[in-house]
């Protein structure tokens, strides 16, 4: 569907927020993405997915790094431009309101998801939560609530979000990650030593997104499942970690 | 509409009421499309292909986008064909438009085992044999690559089916035309080409290749041209119908393809992009023949032969 773009500015280093004209047609849950098509031609060719950073009735905001040649064409688009998007796609995160201490945790462009997820805990939840977002300096950061951990120590605690967080968990908490691979790993890792619930958001590089090229795929206990449609949200007890 | 261009075509005693379908391996099962596609407009569509026994694929990663185009190695991960006779293709009984299964088997005991149980299927209209995937250790191209060995698993095959079938040929091969001709000789109905074309990327990063499974194969809109030379040639070669894919993302190219000379033609990755591509596609052909003052569809096939 072609939506017009209401605004698709810089705001942290090679970090875009692209706010496009909700059409309230669709409702879609935090953790839900988009498949973006650049532009109209066949350079880049395939869609972008795209995780949703806000949707309320005014915009759909997605917030996307600039990590290679589709990222950038993409930040040239303007305010008043359409742009193709395909969706909401996928299953979204579950379970918020099971009772248990919330946390949100993510990594770099991982955090938007989670920017979604902690408007709807507010507005629809009304529950408390705590959030610890990783970056690894300064000008990476595009949040402004939740604890941060810079890699070079710039901002707030000094190394990796999971050593921030790790603390904090117990069995009676409930986890909502996104971020690198990497990061999600370690905190599979001390999910299970402190046996609390945790659901991921994993990326993957997908073709369709609405699960026929089967290119998206990810290791899991039941053999390998389509990130675009069996996820883009697992539970991590799922995941096959060494795999990854 | 208006227009009153034919846009059927015959293949073997099967009426397609257009010469528009999708390819095997980017439409998955059909059902996935219902909600961006209405079915029926289809000329049809060729499923996923199918295995004796379900099978996981290759490893990740499986995909890698490259200029205009995009690199697989999916390794015919397929739920299976009993699998796909009991819980997909009932979803699919109402849908009023040709499916032709996809199969694919590693020796020809398997092929024959795959033709028997989908014999029986009243919605399948026609087999499409796999012999060109590039992407598994056994079978597929391995088959393909030989005229020999597509002679014989044809033969074998049109022993048993009760269906028309077509095999899918690779492009990997120093003379396609060839390969045609072996399967014509042994009896298939027709022949679609092309497959993917072996490629590779290289991650300058970890210094590997970037899949998994090394090598890929290549599709979209940069390979069309490689397509349209092949089916020129093969069309100049056999007698049985062709069906045309590779790289088909505008009705400008599906036209390139029925004028080279083949009778159908498949889309394939521009599904990805744009779920309901075909639509536009076959309207896309409607207003060019009419605009140009064709009545027939069949009226442009080879016509760049003349």
């Amino acid at each position: 569907m072609e939506l017009k773009i209401l605004e698709n500015i810089e705001i942290a280093q090679n970090t875009f927020s692209l706010k496009i004209d909700n059409p309230n047609l669709f409702d879609a849950l935090a953790g839900q993405f988009f498949m973006v098509r650049i532009n109209g031609f066949n350079y880049p060719l395939l869609r972008r997915p795209f995780s949703i950073a806000d949707f309320n009735e005014n915009y759909i905001e997605i917030i996307y790094r600039v990590v290679g040649e589709g990222t950038k064409i993409l930040t040239k688009k303007k305010a008043g431009e359409f742009i193709d998007i395909l969706g909401p796609l996928g299953n979204g995160f579950s379970d918020i309101g099971t009772g248990k201490k919330i946390f949100l945790v993510g990594g770099g462009i991982g955090v938007a998801p989670l920017i979604y997820l902690k408007n709807v805990i507010e507005s629809q939840y009304r529950l408390p939560y705590k959030a610890y977002f990783g970056f690894n300096f300064k000008e990476e950061i595009y949040v402004d609530f939740g604890e941060i951990a810079t890699m070079d120590g710039s901002v707030g605690f000094n190394g990796n979000v999971v050593d921030l967080v790790e603390k904090e968990l117990d069995e009676n908490s409930i986890v909502f990650a996104c971020g690198p691979t990497l990061m999600l790993k370690r905190l599979a890792y001390v999910c299970y030593d402190k046996n609390c619930k945790m659901q991921v958001s994993l990326e993957s590089r997908m073709a369709c997104g609405i699960g026929v090229c089967l290119g998206c795929v990810v290791e899991t206990q039941d053999g390998y499942k389509k990130v675009c449609d069996n996820g883009p949200v697992f539970d991590y007890r799922e995941i096959v970690w060494q795999a990854l | 509409m208006a227009s009153s261009v034919n846009l059927t075509v015959k293949l073997g005693n099967i009426i397609f009421k257009n010469p528009v379908l999708t390819a095997s391996g980017t439409f998955g099962y059909g059902i996935e499309y219902q909600k961006y596609l209405d079915l029926d407009k289809l000329g049809g569509f060729v499923t996923k292909g199918l295995s004796v026994v379900e099978k996981q694929g290759n490893k990740p990663p499986r995909i890698i986008e490259t200029p205009c185009g995009m690199l697989n190695a999916i390794g015919l991960q397929n739920i299976g064909v009993d699998k796909f006779i009991f819980e997909k293709l009932p979803k699919l009984k109402d849908v009023n438009t040709h499916i032709i299964a996809n199969i694919y088997g590693s020796e020809v005991s398997e092929f024959v085992e795959l033709t028997e149980k989908l014999n029986e299927q009243d919605n399948i209209s026609a087999l499409e044999i796999n012999v060109s995937c590039p992407n598994v250790a056994q079978g597929g191209a391995l088959f393909g690559k030989d005229p020999d060995n597509v002679f014989v698993l044809t033969s074998a095959i049109k022993k048993v089916s009760k269906k028309p079938i077509i095999v899918k040929l690779t492009p990997n091969v120093d003379d396609i035309a060839f390969i045609a001709q072996a399967a014509q000789s042994a009896g298939a109905d027709a022949v679609s080409l092309i497959n993917t074309i072996t490629g590779m990327v290289i991650d300058t990063k970890t210094k590997k290749p970037f899949l998994a499974n090394k090598t890929g194969g290549l599709s979209g809109p940069a390979i069309y041209p490689v397509g349209v030379r092949m089916v020129y040639e093969v069309y100049e070669k056999i007698k049985i119908p062709i069906i045309g894919v590779g790289g088909i993302y505008n009705s400008n190219v599906a036209l390139q393809y029925l004028m080279a000379g083949a009778s159908l033609i498949q889309i394939g990755t521009a599904n990805f992009v744009k779920p309901d591509i075909s639509k536009e596609i076959i309207e896309g052909i409607r207003t060019y023949l009419d605009e140009e003052g064709f009545k027939s569809v069949s009226d442009i096939i080879g016509i760049a032969h003349n």
